[in-house]
């Protein structure tokens, strides 16, 4: 990846000169002028990008690389992506004639969203006739000069209500234009229905128009709100355009399965995708392709997201966990982790063989830095040890009488005792009378209670440190994870609560923003609060799945791969595939509380996962924007290796 | 199971008194050391019979833990009956009983039927509190009182099913508007829609528990 591209936050000021002076110096080496035989006579090239990449989405691996151009042709731009011939790639060949973008005209894309995620490639989202391409990542960087070139042969003009979006028209109109200087959205509400140019047959009119008038409401409210930033109103044109991408790519892929007859080799969701394919094959009878949304039989409003397909489009298919083999090759010979990020990308998809977590564990949850060498850790931990008993000490050493005269210190303890002992008890690990393991997790909470003596100790810990000594076995090495643990989590245990509600608030906003209709269900039948997912939250779904289940989640959820928040998408995705239920079966506070209450155990969690991973990039930015700053876990200090530096250096 | 009302309960008390264990004690008539503490809240629910009416006990059991209590306050609306519990055993459970009081009356409706009661009576030689205490607090505050064992299961059932009883004479003689919800109570088939109205002949018959 180019480093412009990867810290092009140089793009405002830039994009204001370039506008205003109509800069040629900006074309460069890859736009170089050139002509070749498969393009129309007398166009020419003005710019072009290798190694443009579609992913589509049933593989993690399969990807589709191409080569992107803009093409000038008379006063039009054209665009066009073309996947290479014969590349090696596990893609099909249906999949590659169902991407490719053949002369695209500008008149008719609408707009340009620009996606720079904090990890992975740049890449863009093309909307041309209310319908969106499927992103193209930039492997080789250039998104900054493409859309430079695009802006010296069209007006391209940035939304103010997104610096990423960039909205695409051929003004005619000086009207148009002037509404077009103030950067009213509205310019793309405004324009001329289309009919010829997409690749697809224009059956998506009606849905189409329904889109505009929707878009035309979030605009009237945006005009009303001026300056002040609320990203739930933002995203309504952004979940608009990946509405309409996934929309799109069900009926393509749909409508290809049944063309070629193809059936199997889905992988996991494959049972999903048939029930897909036949409900969208009904539809087929009556109109060729034509892809309404088929009535359903209790009037709840549907998924602004098209749910049921959205995680087959943006979540990736679960993989197989890491294990010792590979794990080595992410080690040095002295045992660095080389590169953190791609490890943490490889555990969230796959999680971490059982008997690996004792050594990734340490490192997930940061307790080990990933820059130590194993010599290091080994001094480390054996310098925690003592640490450990020195607290350990604090209230070991505390005297019948003097523990009369501590009223806090009686309380917490008589609190502890009362909860180790109804804590996993009915797994082999903490079983029996008198099991040393309980009485393990009784020290630990003791000293914790006394490491952090402001937190203190909360109903809810123990259900945290469980796992976690059952995994390092060790005490000390079980103390200090669970430290590292709720130096992330801790807040969920704040005596007022804020935690909590901060993070009961934060999912709100993402619901508003990823489902509005059931929101409103939320709020008109009071359950705003989302108490129902208070235990969800507060013990991270371990009461809702079985042992190994939770274990697999938490690593997952440990890597901050995605967001540092998936936990929250969990809920939603738990939510939304329980919506037609909850709305059609106009459930109250109590009633979905307690059916909330009784998906315990029913809950599966890879595809669940899957579809938080969805929703959580399908919000993007305007995801992350929901959450107010400092929603647990947001860590205080961004790298957690400055964390262990500081530990070091009080050594 | 068809029923003639639904009475919504809700089990409160400090952390450790054996709500749980009271629960299960009645849904299930087993006594269980070894529960989960509970995070949140756990249903229960079982059928009962008063005046030969089915009646429905749909039973939420609350997180004691101080810290929770902005979250189980959420939980009194819309409840008919309460059992407020404190172990005998432990003389702190029983100095809270006021601000667990204090919580119910401005969160649940006025003519919520609140059944305190004394658990863990089978361990009399760890007595901490009295029996007559326990009663002064009682009449004091104009709640029902018994003390229980959910080990031995000594008055549970009749914790349970007093509280029913209660809550059904209130909605004989008129205190409860059934038609409104909030009271915690519902009406099914045989109930008596208003506060006055005639007995049916239903013969469902109830026992065992069900959800």
């Amino acid at each position: 990846m180019h480093e412009t591209d990867i810290h092009d936050l140089s793009d405002d000021a830039d994009y204001a000169a370039a506008s205003q002076q109509g800069s040629s110096s900006m074309t460069r080496t890859d736009s170089s002028k050139q002509s070749s035989s498969g393009d129309p006579e007398d166009s020419e090239i003005v710019y072009l990008k290798d190694n443009v990449t579609i992913h589509p989405t049933q593989y993690a691996a399969e990807r589709i690389s191409g080569r992107l151009k803009l093409i000038k042709q008379g006063s039009s731009l054209f665009m066009t992506w073309i996947p290479y011939k014969g590349q090696s790639s596990n893609a099909r060949l249906s999949d590659k004639n169902l991407y490719t973008i053949r002369a695209l005209p500008f008149s008719d894309i609408q707009s340009i969203r620009r996606h720079t995620p904090t990890i992975g490639w740049q890449y863009v989202i093309v909307v041309s006739s209310g319908l969106a391409f499927p992103p193209l990542y930039f492997y080789s960087g250039g998104v900054r000069e493409f859309l430079a070139i695009i802006k010296q042969h069209v007006l391209i003009v940035r939304s103010s209500e997104d610096a990423n979006l960039f909205l695409v028209n051929n003004f005619q109109d000086p009207l148009q234009r002037t509404l077009s200087s103030l950067e009213l959205p509205g310019s793309l509400a405004n324009r001329t229905p289309l009919s010829s140019g997409t690749p697809s047959d224009g059956s998506l009119e009606n849905k189409h128009t329904s889109e505009d008038g929707h878009l035309r409401s979030i605009q009237r409210n945006n005009k009303q709100r001026q300056k002040s930033h609320d990203p739930a109103r933002d995203i309504s044109i952004q979940v608009l355009e990946k509405f309409s991408l996934v929309t799109r790519f069900a009926r393509e892929t749909t409508s290809q399965l049944f063309r070629e007859g193809l059936v199997d080799g889905h992988g996991p969701n494959e049972k999903k995708r048939s029930n897909w394919a036949s409900k969208d094959h009904q539809s087929q009878g009556m109109a060729s392709n034509d892809m309404e949304i088929v009535p359903k039989k209790v009037p709840v409003p549907s998924d602004p997201l098209e749910f049921d397909k959205l995680s087959l489009v943006w979540g990736q298919p679960r993989q197989h966990p890491l294990g010792f083999q590979e794990w080595s090759t992410f080690l040095d010979t002295e045992g660095r982790v080389v590169d953190p990020t791609a490890l943490k990308k490889r555990i969230f998809y796959g999680g971490v063989d059982h008997n690996l977590r004792k050594e990734v564990w340490a490192f997930l949850l940061g307790y080990y830095s990933y820059d130590s060498t194993y010599a290091e850790r080994e001094y480390f931990v054996s310098v925690k040890k003592s640490e450990y008993e020195t607290i350990k000490n604090q209230w070991q050493s505390i005297s019948p009488e003097q523990a009369k005269r501590f009223t806090k210190f009686r309380e917490r303890k008589g609190l502890i005792d009362k909860d180790v002992v109804r804590t996993d008890r009915s797994l082999t690990f903490y079983e029996g009378d008198d099991n040393p393991n309980v009485r393990v997790m009784h020290d630990i909470l003791l000293t914790y209670s006394f490491y952090n003596f402001d937190l203190g100790y909360c109903q809810g810990m123990s259900d945290l440190l469980s796992p976690i000594l059952f995994i390092m076995k060790d005490e000390s090495e079980a103390f200090w994870c669970f430290v590292s643990l709720l130096e992330r989590l801790g807040p969920n245990f704040n005596r007022d609560q804020s935690g909590m509600h901060s993070q009961l608030f934060a999912l709100s906003k993402l619901v508003e923003l990823l489902d509005s209709p059931l929101h409103n269900y939320f709020k008109q039948n009071d359950c705003l609060n989302y108490f129902f997912c208070f235990r969800w939250i507060l013990i991270q779904f371990k009461r809702e799945f079985e042992y190994e289940k939770t274990m697999r989640l938490w690593e997952v959820l440990w890597t901050h791969y995605p967001s540092e928040h998936l936990h929250l998408y969990m809920c939603i995705a738990i939510l939304k595939r329980h919506r037609a239920k909850i709305m059609g079966e106009q459930m109250d506070f109590d009633t979905l509380l307690k059916f909330i209450n009784e998906l315990s155990g029913q809950i599966d969690l890879d595809p669940i996962i899957r579809d938080a991973e969805a929703l959580c990039v399908c919000a993007g930015e305007n995801g992350a924007a929901s959450i107010p700053p400092g929603t647990p876990p947001s860590l205080p200090i961004e790298d957690s290796s400055i964390y262990y530096q500081q530990d070091e250096e009080v050594l | 199971m068809s029923y003639a009302y639904l009475f919504k309960y809700i089990i409160i008390g400090d952390t450790g008194v054996g709500k749980s264990c009271l629960l299960l004690q009645f849904t299930d008539k087993r006594f269980q050391p070894v529960h989960d503490l509970t995070i949140g809240v756990e249903f229960g629910a079982r059928m009962i019979t008063i005046d030969n009416k089915p009646i429905k006990l749909q039973i939420w059991d609350t997180a004691g833990q101080e810290s929770f209590r902005s979250i189980t306050r959420s939980y009194y609306r819309g409840a008919a009956g309460a059992l407020l519990v404190y172990d005998i055993t432990r003389r702190e459970t029983f100095n809270h009983l006021a601000s667990w009081l204090e919580d119910a009356r401005q969160h649940a409706n006025a003519n919520m039927t609140i059944m305190l009661i004394g658990n863990k009576c089978d361990l009399a030689h760890r007595r901490a509190v009295s029996t007559e205490e326990g009663e002064q607090f009682a009449k004091e505050h104009g709640l029902i009182f018994m003390e229980a064992s959910a080990k031995t299961a000594q008055n549970v059932e009749e914790a349970f099913i007093n509280t029913a009883g209660t809550i059904y004479k209130k909605i004989q003689d008129g205190v409860f508007d059934v038609s409104n919800e909030s009271y915690g109570i519902k009406v099914g088939y045989g109930g008596i829609p208003g506060p006055s109205g005639g007995r049916d002949g239903s013969t469902s018959q109830a026992g065992g528990c069900c959800s």
